[in-house]
């Protein structure tokens, strides 16, 4: 009996749910609890009735049989009668939207199917029910029943790929044969793995699912999406408080889109369970089988809590936290196999806007991210087709490639180009016979015509000049500051162990200039045994002396490049020199560079002192806030985008190496690598003791990744859509052509399109990336990536097949430029408008017939959004005001974000958190990687003071040391000073087992992610030393918080009813509380700091 | 009859300002239909814009030396424009963002062309005005 009792808080609020139940919510507090009584009674006999039931056709009898000792347990402490009846009410208020919503979903397509849609649905779920003779008598019960039948229909609505979803839906209504539905999804295991961990609670429900898998033998994959889903609805405290019931509804949406099974079989009522089944399939099968294809995902998150009371009511344990990373989308993939992989093409919506009025509507960017040189895992590698004999085919008006989309007509003479759709004629050479159902019979030996991703050989017509060599050249500051940090050592230690695995050998060229206040070129002839050194003192008017002996190849003068790197750190052992002639320098290596192109690696150590560019101190605090901000980020003197310019025309890209503890402007010196395509590192106060690995690391990559060279993209897309703006390190050489001097895997584009006529007459959108280079082996290639994208009708459409990443990394790209020309908080707000604005969109699509008061909802595909919004604002280039960053930290880390591919940036936002310390206490060796993959949610809970953590983001490693560490993990993984502070002691190899396996993970996780070396900052809860976050995080996050949170409430402008208002305004302040949690912690604080924060916000909220 | 010679001068100076502009959105538009690459357009047009700005200046300068106040004060606002750009050194055309600045450089141009042929008329009203006075003064 007691568990029956701890049920009942369970149950009562479900079945409160009633369809009806709108403007009941005001329903006397006395009323709804003498229902409840009345229903628990009902209940109790219930499970009993379902297991008289032999086998139900579905089986969520025995679910239900089976929930009940699952469920029992965890409940007792919390729900106790007394509390019960109190805590009645607002479950009354809100659950009305967790069912209703699930019941809705359904409704809504058939809705449009069937002009008076949602009442006769109602009405004809409610008839059936009515007679069921289970029923309990009264009218608010008789309805929930009602409510409950369409739960337990509504995983017929499952979400796919638009066409197969019509039949799925059939196939479910009809309970056909599962195979069916495994086929249509095969992405499905992709959702799975994309999901949260089962809270502790999953086990159980998992059981439950296993025993309902067998009856219910079609819908495996849904059936272990809920379960992963569902946990979540019993980790809930259910009533710790009053309104600690709005989590748990709002967790059930969640897995509704995700065809809920499972979270709705408990909400089953045992009673009358077998002939609602009957009925449903009966009576409301066949409009449910029409409406399939319109059906629509969603989730929703209930935020809801009693007004008036300190708890927040939100359980950060329901918010969605993307822990697998990235997931690429995929729903494509099925629709169009051809099409390339998503790694060198994310479109932000799969569903091309068919019309202007439609595009206007979706208030997320509408784009593309493209990285062309993506790596490929093995065996996926982009084949390579040579056009030798026939020349390179190609649309004769819009110059598309061939590619799997052009169909061949007139018997194999013509093909017809599916971007302009014109016929063109098929070269003599390539003419092939079309086989009965008008496949080329040689189709199979042409990749071209079967890949999405090919890389076509250039023939002489495709070249301006013969195909340049790949070439370094190295630009290097010898001034004092470099010598005492160690940089050259370090950058000449490198240089050198690299210079076997440059590529392109043995074409590779090579030279050097170092400057201080002068600059000193290097003649490496291969005729001499040591490299002579010539001084040039006049910065005005630089001369480049011995112009053809400073760059050398590589192969015939490597002894001499060998002396020189070995014996030029020495060299300038004693030079006292502080002044730095950078722009004289850059220009001298301009004058050497420029008559081939290549890769100039800039070694900056102070500010530019001599000559032109020189730049000033110019960080000042009081410049910020005002409308002058942001000329702080952008380049002080036109000298540098002039130089910029300049670079990109002779084809050389730039790589700026940064090392200061003091301002050096990265603003104006990453310009150079900004518009020639390439990359900023930053190393903020280098110490070759502590940073030499990352340097080294970095260095290296950077020198021998595959690059290409003097390379243009163009991105080609159908009639009516058009690309407007790009956003990345490259310049534009014509409206739609990208020059990129150099590119690498590392490197991605953003693009945004509109469509250009106001209505799209095609059904599906070609995209065609081309990238035409010179590979290091000295082989013009052209990579063409084409991919095709549908044509969608309706908003629900373009939200399902969203893509977050794409539209974070569009969003991210826009903010920093937009940070260039306005406030920082400007810039943070366009983007919080944004999100707000689209999922206001998103709720007027559903929200009005769903009455989903009290709920946020939000398409599955954008779960994240919110969250990495917020960390975006949260992110080093975004973040806070003038003391929250540094400003070369602030201009280092946007210069990153704009180049970074989405996967990089993902992570860079929502870093990775890996508890460790089991693990290396474990002995056995079994499950290396098991634990180790297992990531924690960035939130304050996760931090255990007894564990050890790291943190991962992509660039750096943070290992937290919790306060009460065992001390012998510490004395093992640090040596003896463990006690010492721990910002000072660098992490090192110990003679024990224990520290060689930390280094083994560390190893491991730097391996998955090789861009950037991560290096490790060890901290603990006492010194933190990601001290500037903590403090800005302590300081400033309550403040931007509360604006965005603002802009949130204006979603709920159209809700009527003030109490309404009150739960939404109140969920959507206290979502965004949640999520700013995340991104980093307060380890100590973090108690106080939320209650005094929600103590707050139930003040504002005083009035409602 | 002094009066008509400095109209006359007013005239060509203003026609001179309008082959500048049109020259200048010539470029731009070369430059939108890919017919001339972004550095050479950039430097083209970066060659006349000052000259544009001191043709105007004089011409201002001009209008008001020879007492015709009112066509001064109607240049000004152009005037005024043109130095605030200066100062904030966004005359010239940034050749590595001139094609997200393209609509704008063109917008901007596009006014001032209207503007100057605001001017124009003006001033070939006067002139003609002038001309006829002085014509009824001969007879």
């Amino acid at each position: 009996m007691g568990t029956e009792n701890s049920n009942r808080p369970n149950f009562p609020f479900r079945p409160a749910v009633t369809p009806f139940a709108t403007p009941r919510s005001t329903t006397p507090f006395t009323s709804s609890g003498s229902i409840v009584g009345s229903e628990a009674s009902a209940f109790r006999p219930a499970p009993p009735t379902a297991s008289q039931f032999p086998t139900p056709p579905i089986s969520s009898g025995s679910l239900v049989g089976l929930e009940h000792p699952s469920f029992g347990p965890p409940l007792p402490d919390r729900s106790n009668e007394p509390v019960r009846p109190s805590s009645l009410p607002p479950s009354y208020g809100l659950p009305t939207a967790g069912p209703f919503q699930r019941f809705q979903t359904p409704q809504f397509p058939s809705a449009v199917q069937v002009p008076p849609g949602p009442p006769p649905l109602t009405s004809l779920v409610g008839q059936p029910v009515a007679p069921s003779p289970s029923r309990p008598p009264g009218g608010p019960i008789s309805s929930s029943p009602v409510s409950l039948l369409p739960q337990s229909q509504m995983p017929s609505i499952p979400m796919g790929s638009p066409p197969q979803s019509m039949k799925v839906g059939q196939s479910y209504t009809n309970v056909s044969p599962p195979s069916k539905d495994s086929i249509f999804y095969p992405h499905r295991p992709h959702l799975q793995s994309s999901l949260p961990p089962p809270p502790p609670m999953g086990p159980s429900y998992m059981a439950a699912g296993g025993n309902f898998q067998p009856t219910v033998p079609g819908h495996p994959n849904t059936q272990s999406d809920s379960a992963i889903y569902a946990p979540p609805v019993q980790a809930v405290p259910l009533s710790s408080q009053q309104g600690g019931y709005g989590p748990a509804a709002s967790l059930a949406p969640f897995s509704s889109p995700q065809r809920g099974y499972v979270p709705t079989s408990p909400v089953v009522t045992p009673a009358g369970l077998y002939s609602r089944d009957q009925m449903q399939h009966t009576v409301i099968a066949p409009p449910m089988g029409v409406s399939q294809g319109l059906a629509e995902d969603f989730s929703s998150l209930s935020l809801g809590s009693v007004p008036g009371s300190f708890d927040t009511g939100l359980d950060p344990e329901t918010l969605p936290r993307p822990l697998a990373g990235d997931v690429e989308p995929n729903s494509l993939a099925a629709m169009y196999p051809m099409n390339c992989s998503s790694r060198y093409i994310r479109l932000t919506t799969c569903g091309i806007p068919n019309s202007q009025s439609l595009a206007s509507r979706w208030h997320l960017p509408l784009g593309a991210v493209v990285c062309p040189l993506a790596e490929a895992p093995d065996g996926e590698e982009v084949p390579i087709v040579n056009f030798a004999t026939t020349g390179i085919i190609r649309c004769r008006r819009c110059r598309t490639y061939v590619n799997p989309y052009v169909t061949f007509t007139d018997s194999g003479r013509k093909w017809r180009c599916n971007i302009c759709s014109l016929l063109n004629d098929v070269p003599g050479e390539y003419f092939a016979h079309l086989d009965a159902s008008g496949r080329r019979v040689d189709l199979d030996e042409r990749p071209e015509l079967t890949k999405g991703s090919v890389e076509l050989i250039a023939p002489a017509e495709y070249m301006v000049r013969p195909p340049m060599p790949p070439l370094y050249f190295f630009l290097i500051d010898v001034s004092i500051s470099a010598i005492k940090s160690g940089m050259l050592e370090v950058v000449a230690q490198t240089i050198k162990s690299c210079l076997d695995k440059l590529p392109g050998f043995p074409r590779t060229q090579i030279g050097f200039i170092t400057y201080d206040s002068t600059i000193h070129f290097y003649n490496m002839k291969s005729s001499l045994m040591q490299p002579q050194m010539m001084v040039i003192s006049d910065l005005d008017d630089i001369f480049v002396p011995l112009p053809d002996d400073l760059l050398v190849n590589l192969s015939e003068s490597r002894n001499v490049v060998d002396a020189f790197l070995d014996s030029f750190p020495s060299m300038f052992q004693d030079n006292m020199n502080v002044e730095s002639a950078f722009g004289p320098a850059l220009k001298a290596a301009f004058m050497v560079m420029g008559q081939l192109g290549g890769k100039l690696l800039i070694f900056q150590n102070t500010l530019p002192s001599l000559g032109a560019g020189r730049l000033r101190l110019r960080d000042d605090a009081r410049i910020y806030g005002t409308d002058r901000e942001h000329t702080l980020r952008i380049p002080e003197d036109p000298f540098y985008k002039q130089m910029a310019a300049d670079f990109t025309k002779y084809q050389v890209a730039v790589n700026v190496y940064v090392f200061s503890d003091k301002y050096t402007d990265i603003a104006s010196l990453g310009t150079l690598a900004k518009y020639t395509g390439g990359q900023v590192y930053y190393y903020p106060s280098f110490q070759s003791a502590i940073h030499k690995d990352k340097l080294r690391h970095e260095l290296t990559r950077d020198l021998t990744r595959e690059t290409a060279w003097e390379s243009v993209m163009r991105i080609r897309c159908g009639k009516g859509v058009r690309f407007t703006s790009y956003h990345g390190n490259f310049m534009l050489r014509s409206t739609d052509l990208l020059a990129l001097p150099a590119v690498d895997c590392d490197k991605a584009y953003a693009t945004q399109l509109s469509l250009e006529e106001t209505l799209l007459t095609m059904q599906t959108v070609y995209f065609q990336v081309a990238l035409l280079y010179t590979s290091s082996s000295g082989e013009r290639r052209i990579r063409v990536h084409t991919a095709a994208a549908p044509v969608v009708t309706n908003l629900g459409e373009m939200y399902r097949l969203a893509d977050t990443g794409a539209i974070v990394s569009l969003f991210s790209r826009l903010a920093i430029e937009k940070t260039l020309s306005h406030k920082l908080e400007e810039a943070r707000n366009a983007i919080q408008l944004r999100i707000v604005k689209a999922l206001r969109e998103y709720r007027n699509l559903y929200a009005v017939q769903h009455r989903l008061a009290g709920r946020m909802i939000y398409p599955e595909s954008l779960k994240f959004l919110p969250l990495y919004g917020l960390a975006l604002c949260k992110s080093t280039a975004l973040r806070g005001g003038y003391a929250d960053a540094l400003l070369d930290d602030r201009c280092a880390a946007g210069y990153t974000m704009m180049a970074l591919p989405v996967k990089k940036l993902l992570k860079l936002l929502y870093p990775h958190l890996v508890r460790i310390d089991d693990y290396l206490i474990k002995t056995s060796q079994i499950d290396e990687f098991g634990i180790v993959s297992k990531r924690l949610r960035l939130t304050a809970e996760s931090l255990d003071t007894r564990g050890l953590y790291i943190y991962d983001d992509g660039f750096r490693f943070i290992i937290w040391f919790g306060r009460s560490l065992s001390p012998d993990i510490s004395r093992n993984l640090l040596g003896e000073d463990f006690a010492a502070n721990f910002s000072k002691v660098n992490l090192s190899v110990q003679d024990n087992e224990m520290s060689r396996k930390l280094m083994r993970i560390l190893e491991k996780f730097r391996a998955t992610d090789p861009s950037y070396y991560q290096f490790c900052h060890l901290t603990s809860p006492a010194e933190c030393i990601i001290y500037r976050e903590y403090v800005w995080l302590v300081t400033n996050h309550d403040l931007a918080d509360r604006q965005s949170m603002f802009q949130l409430s204006e979603i709920v402008e159209h809700i009527g009813s003030s109490s309404t208002r009150c739960y939404m305004l109140r969920g959507f302040k206290v979502f965004l509380l949640m999520i700013s949690f995340v991104n980093h912690w307060i380890p100590s604080r973090r108690r106080s700091e939320r209650k005094t924060l929600s103590r707050t916000l139930s003040n504002d909220l005083a009035p409602v | 009859m002094g009066d008509l010679w400095a109209w006359l001068i007013f005239f060509f100076t203003l026609i001179a300002l309008l082959i500048i502009l049109v020259y200048q959105l010539m470029c731009l538009a070369d430059l939108e239909f890919d017919y001339i690459n972004p550095y050479d357009s950039a430097s083209k047009i970066n060659k006349v814009v000052l000259p544009e700005f001191i043709t105007q200046g004089v011409l201002c300068f001009l209008f008001l030396v020879t007492g015709h106040w009112v066509m001064s004060l109607l240049s000004v606002p152009y005037l005024y424009y043109n130095v605030r750009l200066y100062t904030r050194r966004q005359h010239l055309v940034d050749v590595t963002e001139i094609f997200n600045l393209l609509n704008w450089e063109k917008k901007q141009r596009l006014f001032k062309l209207g503007y100057v042929i605001f001017l124009l008329f003006m001033s070939l009203f006067w002139m003609i005005f002038n001309a006829l006075e002085d014509d009824d003064h001969s007879l």
